[in-house]
């Protein structure tokens, strides 16, 4: 191994970039991670629990941060994006531009400086379901353990009491956007994934009824460090859902939407509806599904649902969701393939399993790479020294993803080797 | 009245025992089924516009999504199994292949993009085929190639008519007006009595084989299995026709249609036109023994006549509502749904003679000779074209469709609820 080897570029800092740097860096490359949002861990570090044991990714994601701090082959950009990328393998030159945040991490801010603050901005961590003020901490597990102003939220009573309240050296306001380029000699693609759109779908009713949400909305709301502090309530009233429809394929494996199957939403499904059970002993679930895609050693979590007197499977896609508007409660329009016959089927919160759409579908990688129909990248990228990995090649879950990173990671350092 | 006995078939061979082949399906009352595909059946739909059929993955988001889809045994997701598997016989039975008004809202909402509305479509039109009487002539109407026999046999038998009206005149009785007894009139041409007693025969020869073809697939009708288990009628015959009636008049079950609404428009100007012009059609015929229009039974009607008036402005309904659906045909198709030969057959066919009959009053007013007998010729082979091939063309849907409603509503199967049990 010789040290002066250039550094692989990943792109993307979430579980699928995040795993490429550490197995890369750990046996001694240089890596540059690339993350847009203002700290790590993408869709992953959203979740409530992982599947199938039900253990919180924050675990697993801790100790992930962990290796990267602690890693001098590591260099982590956040806030950053990847403008350009030119050259060839073993010689690639990217620039890369990185917004300003304002916050210097010299030294530390104390959250009474946020409470005093009067600023709402959405919260893009929660999915908008709730507001952070205008400096701000991303989330709890968030790494760069750093604060973030948003200098177009704040109010100009804001930008009084942060000059006043702040420890000096904390925040330097004229920090200005900055690009600069680094010579990299592989690049890893792992720019993941966002949720179907639910606007698209009007007849499921999203827009229309605020008891319908979607399976990364019930995440958060699950999870202890979400808008509602880890219950699962009603957006309507705030109150306890008794019973809870899933829309599975909610846009996937749908010619007008997602032509092709998400391949997590039927797990993630599985797993909310034991979050729901979990939470409240008397609620009752509904799965309304095409198939239960629950492969190899997933389909026992499956069958262990189907043992609980709680849950119903129906196998039938949901054409229609409409509020009924006295009782309020949510109307599906179904049919019951298996019993031949359409069921009244009311419920009080609908949980609509949106699909994975790739973040290249429309931010592409500035790179002519090989993309198919519907924005993912083809795992051989078409470029020699390119490489992808997790949902930007396909909708994947985090263990698939995990070890498609690790061979991403080594692909890359074979391209370093041969020189 | 309470004549009709439903009995559930026993598997699709009259056997109940299992065998490897037979599948278990909620749609036969989780009777086993043996599944004997008719592969032409299949091939015959994919022809006629059920090309998409093999898509379909059975998820039955068009059952969900149909506003006219009963609550029990919903169609058409059942109908798109029986299809996909070549199940003949149940898709010839099933009274809701004519439930459905072709409004396509499951074809746009369709995850695989098959289009049930134009399988169900294809399905009416094998129907048709199967139960006519005689079956020859279904097999001429349902394929172009057999258009010019179509068109020639009501050529020759109108021509011969008129070569012959004197030979066959002094035959039957009647004398064919000539020279200056007459106004000026077709009736040198074709005399009144010859036309009624010609189209008189031939209504009367279609009547009889519509009626075989009805009551034949009226018998299919009780074999289907959605009726459930010992279905009871929940009202009588008449009371059924009646309410069924009303409900065509009122155009109630196109109008629940959420994906194309204007094909209740234009059906319902084509329903009423055709309505004005059959009331005319039947007051002419009559008119010398008419007590309603005696009076004024003066021939030519003069274009004031309220006979004439009701006739021209039936005929511009029929013409505005025809033209209306070969524009949605056209240009939107899918919406309308895919257009087979046999769709297209009975909507020029309406449109020629609403054309020809235009043609001919227009050429008459304009005394113009020649020309106003060769369109008036025209004109009387679409209108026989129209009317005697009625039983073997789409145009029979107004008599299948009407006989599966008046058993559906005899048996409760409406949209939105099940059959009361």
């Amino acid at each position: 191994m010789s040290p002066d080897h250039k550094p692989i570029l990943v792109i993307g800092g979430g579980i699928a970039g995040m795993t490429a740097a550490v197995e890369a860096a750990e046996v001694g490359y240089p890596v540059v991670l690339v993350e847009k949002e203002p700290s790590l861990g993408g869709r992953v570090v959203r979740s409530h629990r992982y599947f199938p044991k039900m253990c919180p990714p924050t675990c697993g994601f801790e100790i992930n941060t962990r290796r990267i701090r602690g890693n001098p082959n590591i260099e982590v950009h956040t806030m950053a994006t990847v403008e350009e990328v030119s050259g060839d393998v073993g010689a690639f030159r990217a620039r890369i531009k990185k917004n300003p945040r304002y916050v210097t991490g010299d030294v530390s801010i104390d959250d009474s400086v946020v409470e005093q603050l009067t600023s709402d901005r959405p919260n893009e961590f929660n999915m908008g379901l709730d507001t952070t003020k205008g400096l701000y901490y991303p989330h709890t597990a968030a790494y760069p353990p750093l604060h973030v102003v948003d200098k177009e939220a704040l109010s100009d009573g804001d930008v009084a009491v942060l000059t006043e309240a702040c420890p000096p050296g904390a925040l330097d306001m004229d920090m200005a956007e900055e690009e600069f380029t680094i010579d990299v000699g592989a690049v890893i693609v792992a720019t993941g994934w966002k949720g179907y759109d639910p606007g698209n779908l009007p007849n499921l009713g999203f827009d229309r009824c605020p008891d319908v949400i979607t399976n990364l909305i019930m995440e958060r709301l699950a999870a202890p460090n979400g808008p509602t502090g880890g219950k699962i309530l009603r957006p309507s009233n705030g109150e306890a859902p008794t019973n809870v429809a899933f829309v599975q394929c909610a846009g996937s494996r749908d010619e007008n939407h997602l032509p092709y199957c998400s391949a997590v939403c039927c797990m993630a499904s599985l797993k909310q509806a034991r979050y729901i059970r979990e939470a409240y002993p008397d609620a009752k679930v509904t799965v309304f599904y095409i198939d239960v895609r629950t492969l190899g050693r997933l389909e026992k979590f499956y069958y262990e649902l189907v043992e609980d007197e709680n849950i119903t499977f129906v196998k039938g896609k949901v054409a229609e969701i409409n509020e009924d508007p006295e009782t309020h409660e949510l109307i599906l329009e179904v049919e019951d393939t298996v019993a031949g016959e359409r069921p009244d089927s009311r419920f009080d919160m609908v949980v609509l399993a949106t699909g994975i759409v790739p973040n290249t579908a429309d931010s592409p990688i500035p790179l002519e790479l090989d993309y198919d129909d519907y924005g993912f990248l083809n795992g051989a990228t078409g470029v020699e020294g390119v490489f992808a990995a997790g949902c930007a090649t396909h909708p994947c879950d985090v263990s698939r993803t995990t070890k498609e990173s690790t061979a991403a990671a080594l692909k890359a350092i074979q391209c370093l080797n041969r020189g | 009245m309470e004549t009709s006995e439903i009995t559930v078939p026993e598997g699709e061979n009259g056997q109940d025992e299992a065998t490897p082949l037979d599948i278990p399906s909620p749609s036969t009352n989780g009777r086993p089924v043996r599944v004997d595909p008719d592969l032409e059946f299949i091939r015959a739909l994919r022809r006629s516009g059920g090309d998409s059929l093999k898509k379909c993955m059975q998820c039955g988001n068009c059952s969900a999504a149909c506003p006219l889809s009963p609550h029990v045994n919903p169609f058409p997701r059942k109908e798109m199994a029986w299809a996909l598997w070549g199940m003949k016989d149940r898709l010839l039975t099933d009274p809701d292949i004519w439930l459905c008004h072709h409004c396509n809202d499951c074809s746009t909402n369709c995850p695989r993009q098959t289009r049930p509305g134009d399988v169900l479509g294809a399905v009416r039109q094998q129907c048709i085929l199967h139960y006519a009487f005689p079956g020859i002539l279904a097999k001429w109407v349902s394929h172009p190639k057999y258009l010019p026999i179509l068109l020639a046999i009501p050529a020759i038998l109108l021509g011969l008519a008129a070569r012959y009206r004197e030979a066959i005149g002094e035959f039957l009785g009647f004398s064919v007006p000539m020279g200056d007894r007459i106004v000026y009139s077709f009736a040198p041409m074709f005399p009144h009595w010859l036309l009624n007693s010609f189209f008189g025969l031939f209504t009367v020869l279609a009547l009889a084989a519509a009626i075989i073809g009805v009551w034949r697939f009226s018998r299919g009708l009780k074999r289907s299995s959605v009726w459930g288990e010992n279905p009871e009628p929940v009202k009588g015959v008449l009371a059924s026709l009646g309410s069924v009636l009303l409900k065509v008049v009122n155009h109630d079950r196109f109008t629940t249609c959420d994906t194309d609404h204007s094909r209740s428009i234009s059906h319902f100007f084509v329903f009423f036109g055709f309505i004005a012009l059959t009331v005319v059609t039947i007051m002419v015929i009559t008119g010398p023994f008419n007590p309603l229009i005696r009076g004024d039974f003066v021939y030519p009607f003069s274009l004031w006549s309220p006979w004439k008036l009701l006739a021209n402005i039936g005929g511009l309904a029929v013409l505005a509502g025809i033209l209306l659906m070969i524009w949605e045909r056209l240009y939107f198709g899918h919406l309308a749904g895919t257009s087979s030969y046999f769709d297209w057959l009975l909507v020029w066919s309406i449109f020629l003679v609403v054309a020809s009959g235009f043609a001919t009053e227009i050429l008459h007013m304009l005394r113009m000779v020649p020309h106003r007998h060769v369109a008036y010729f025209v004109h009387l082979v679409f209108v026989f074209g129209l009317l005697v091939y009625l039983p073997y063309s789409k145009f029979a849907h107004m008599l299948y469709r009407t006989t599966a409603m008046v058993m559906a509503e005899r048996y409760g199967r409406e949209a939105g609820k099940g059959a009361e049990s």
